[in-house]
């Protein structure tokens, strides 16, 4: 009983911060730019603005394509979502603030979040729109090339703390944050976001969504709740490895004062949105490079160069561990 | 994802400097201040000649400038504006004159020609409706916009003294 | 409209694969206006493409036939309405060659300044719509757009305190031009040019050396020298692969032969190479306007009396073409006159509608996303098209 409070809990926080942090995007985005954002509902700061963009979708008119594959068409956007908000249940905000500290959290994390494909295909192909079809295919293509990649890089970690358990791996970070490793460390994180944009689809590598040519791709025929429960689970997965990233690399809860659980949390939120806010930099500062380049980057560029780091990493470990005794 | 490479070492380095400049830059712009304004609570200063909405203004007597010569009705181009004279015994009146200023081009013209200066356009082109027939401008409404707005520069003197001067242009060409 | 060559599949190795014809439809975010395109798709590689356009015709050439030559300039914004004084500009210049009419020194030297500072303006919205088509309009295109157009408002607030109008602006006439400078404009315009030359410095960084721009951009869209003088293209697009052709120099109008500028040709014909020439030519525009402003003549603007009645201005008998070095490439008016005040007949030479002919021959082979980029770098204005 305890179980399904805190987890009822923990979905409505999830989501709360993730509505706020499309309206933080938008600030900053709007920053970048030399223009203002979000200003009217709220004013002076818009700081409504989520919930009136929650309540317009809610009221929408849900319009159904005639030729649609109705039962695929309608489970896809739930199929996309599940999987963003189970990744949540082996997060450990704070020492004894997750719901469920898996022994393999990291695995659940990965596993699960890559069975967020198979709702991205099938939105594409109930919508019987050539755009979404070309859409879901780019985006099998990128996605899969690239979760090689991001379970490397989130394997550099685990080899370095030495099991799969996140709060473990955030307690092997207590001396220095991982992050901060000489050189394994740096790259690592590198290649930890360019592998986190890529299958986020997020600009650059956003060509699956490309709103110039394909018009909001795989999503172009949804309407209304559906297509907010797609943005929801689409930013929720975006934060969700914001929050992996920082228990992997940026050393989770710790910082002064974290023993105290809520001071804690509130560290392991900042790092978060400092993950968010690097992509959502990168996201506005670039152009989109083409599909067959992104796949090229990914397998001729990034696999060799993660599965280089992850060697090198075993190697540093074994000797470190075998000075040890 | 060929490029005329100085290697590979040397492109992996180019491609860090350059995504490191972009970001750069678009971080400079983040603590620039924003170039836009919140519209209807603060009004960007307008130009003396801004061409706004239409209005008809009154001579120095206190009359209607107006003479229904129908010069304006026959330069514009889309051919918007519809005037009928209503004669008098020292001068002509218009009897109605009517602008559609949702087909207007705002070109200036009507203003250009108008021997009295009557016609002339204000600084301001704040005129949204949810209604088309409130933009059919009738006389009436016309006057009434000229006296609620601040007019323009240009008036039909003024322009065709700018075009024709008597003599030399003005002088400010060398600042 | 189509050639036959246009509809010739070019077979490319892949065999068997199912061919699927989607269209870029009229409403599409990065059509740069209305215009369709038929694409025959094979996986993600263009087979063939098919141009559909007329969507934006409004009538200009007979517009042209029923108002005179006092009315029809502020039209003439309305063909590429992107870069109006330009247009505007054709049209009077071959009104004034058939009349014989000559134009103040002034006035020359103030076409001048505004047909530069329009090419700057144009030059800024393709830079932004390029990237943001480029980007996505989620994404770092969008910024560059944004910044793009800060700067041009910029001219556009300058256009503002000259004319009155920002975007359509009426400001030609035969035999000179409209409006003349107020007070304080030239200074204003200095200071302004200054700050776009020193932010066309942050461009270049931001895009020069910038990985995914160079990318989608290198090699992609490349026009032989050959073909770009067969298909009859102009502008920056025939200066991007090697032509060294510019009719500000060729064959001058309006008092060009006084100005010292470059013409920039780049060699490789791809839309990196476009894209270079573009952002030299934002400079060689600058400079111009430098120029133009330190040597401004005193004196009337417009020999003609000025316009009390529409039929007033009356071109005798005669045909003349006259053509403008617009952002796209060459503008042309051909009007012949008959003696009343309205022209007898009038044909404009839009630069897009030539610039498009070359998108059958250059498309094909490439990927959907670099479609985009091709129609990016030609810059299509669809007044100029469809007219």
């Amino acid at each position: 009983m305890r179980d399904v409070i805190a987890a009822f809990i923990l979905l409505n926080a999830v989501v709360l911060i993730v509505t706020y942090l499309t309206y933080v995007e938008r600030k900053f985005a709007a920053r970048m730019q030399s223009r203002i954002g979000p200003y009217r509902v709220g004013r002076p700061h818009g700081w409504l603005q989520p919930i009136a963009d929650a309540i317009k979708l809610l009221i929408k008119e849900d319009i159904i394509p005639a030729l649609a594959d109705r039962p695929v068409y309608n489970l896809a956007p739930i199929v996309f979502l599940i999987p963003s908000l189970l990744i949540f249940a082996t997060i450990p905000f704070a020492p004894g603030l997750g719901l469920a500290d898996l022994n393999i959290g990291v695995l659940f994390f990965l596993a699960v979040s890559s069975l967020e494909i198979v709702g991205l295909f099938m939105g594409g192909w109930g919508s019987n729109n050539k755009y979404a079809l070309l859409s879901a295919m780019r985006g099998v293509n990128q996605i899969i090339s690239y979760e090689v990649p991001f379970v490397l890089t989130a394997l550099i970690p685990v080899v370095l703390a030495g099991s799969l358990q996140l709060s473990a791996i955030v307690e092997a970070q207590r001396g220095l944050w991982f992050a901060a490793y000489p050189v394994i460390g740096q790259l690592a994180f590198i290649a930890f976001i360019i592998a986190t944009i890529a299958s986020e689809n997020r600009v650059p590598f956003d060509i699956l969504e490309a709103e110039s040519e394909l018009v909001a791709g795989f999503r172009v025929e949804y309407s209304g709740m559906k297509f907010a429960l797609i943005q929801l689970a689409e930013y929720t997965h975006m934060f969700g490895v914001s929050c992996l990233g920082t228990l992997l690399f940026l050393g989770g809860w710790l910082g002064p004062g974290s023993a105290h659980p809520v001071v804690g949390a509130a560290w392991f939120l900042l790092k978060a949105l400092f993950i968010f806010l690097l992509v959502t930099w990168v996201r506005w500062s670039f152009v989109r490079i083409r599909v067959d380049q992104i796949l090229g980057l990914s397998w001729k560029v990034l696999l060799p160069a993660t599965l280089i780091l992850l060697m090198a990493t075993g190697f540093w470990v074994a000797l470190r561990s075998g000075h040890v005794a | 994802m060929s490029r005329n490479g100085t290697g590979f070492w040397g492109e992996t380095w180019q491609t860090a400097c350059a995504v490191g400049s972009t970001m750069a830059i678009t971080l400079k712009n983040l603590f620039r201040k924003p170039v836009t304004v919140h519209y209807p609570d603060v009004v960007r200063p307008y130009p003396d000649r801004l061409r706004g909405i239409l209005a008809l203004i009154y001579d120095a007597t206190g009359e209607e400038a107006c003479i229904g010569c129908r010069l304006c009705e026959y330069v514009c181009p889309p051919q918007v504006i519809k005037v009928e004279m209503l004669k008098g015994e020292k001068r002509n009146y218009a009897k109605t004159f009517t602008l559609e200023l949702y087909a207007c081009e705002f070109c200036e013209l009507c203003v250009q020609v108008c021997p009295t200066d009557a016609i002339i356009m204000l600084k301001t082109f704040d005129l949204a409706t949810s209604d088309r027939r409130e933009l059919l401008l009738d006389k009436d409404r016309l006057h009434a916009l000229g006296k609620q707005f601040e007019n323009s520069w240009a008036t039909g003197t003024k322009l065709r003294e700018m075009q024709a001067p008597p003599k030399a242009a003005k002088v400010e060409a060398k600042e | 409209m189509a050639d036959p060559e246009a509809r010739k599949v070019i077979e490319l190795g892949y065999g068997g694969n199912e061919r699927l014809v989607m269209n870029m439809g009229p409403q599409h975010p990065s059509a740069h206006g209305v215009f369709r395109m038929i694409l025959t798709l094979e996986g993600e590689t263009i087979a063939a493409l098919d141009s559909v356009i007329g969507y934006l015709h409004r009538c200009h050439e007979k517009l042209g036939e029923t108002l005179t030559y006092a009315q029809y300039p502020s039209i003439a914004s309305k063909t590429d309405y992107v870069a109006a004084m330009t247009s505007e500009l054709a049209y009077v210049l071959a009104a004034e060659k058939i009349g014989k009419i000559e134009v103040p020194k002034r006035a020359q030297y103030l076409r001048v300044l505004v047909a530069e500072l329009q090419r700057v303006a144009s030059h800024c919205l393709w830079l932004g719509t390029w990237c943001l088509d480029m980007g996505g309009a989620l994404g770092g295109g969008a910024t560059v757009f944004l910044y793009c157009f800060r700067e041009r408002e910029m001219v556009l607030d300058l256009f503002e305190s000259l004319t009155g109008a920002r975007l359509l602006y009426g400001f030609h006439q035969v035999g000179g031009t409209r409006y003349d400078l107020p007070e304080g404009w030239a200074q204003r315009c200095r200071d302004t040019v200054a700050l776009i030359d020193r932010r066309l410095d942050e461009y270049e960084d931001m895009l020069e050396s910038n990985t995914p721009f160079l990318i989608r951009s290198q090699g992609v869209g490349v026009v032989s020298r050959e073909l770009a003088q067969e298909v009859g293209i102009a502008g920056p697009l025939l200066r991007g692969s090697g032509v060294d052709f510019d009719i500000r120099r060729d064959d001058p109008y309006s008092s060009y032969g006084d100005f010292d500028f470059k013409i920039p040709v780049e060699t490789a014909g791809d839309c990196h190479a476009r894209y270079r020439v573009r952002m030299q030519e934002f400079r060689e525009s600058i400079k111009i306007v430098r120029q133009v402003l330190d040597g401004l003549p005193e004196g009337p603007i417009s020999s003609k009396p000025a316009l009390k009645s529409v039929g007033q201005v009356r071109i005798p008998k005669g045909e003349a073409y006259a053509r403008v070095e617009g952002p796209r490439g060459e503008v042309g008016c051909y009007l012949i006159a008959d003696g009343g005040p309205k022209p007898y007949r009038m044909k404009w030479r839009g630069a897009s509608f030539s610039n498009l002919s070359i998108l059958p021959h250059i498309v094909p082979g490439h990927k959907v996303a670099d479609v985009v980029a091709i129609m990016g770098s030609v810059d299509p204005v669809f007044g100029e098209v469809d007219r």
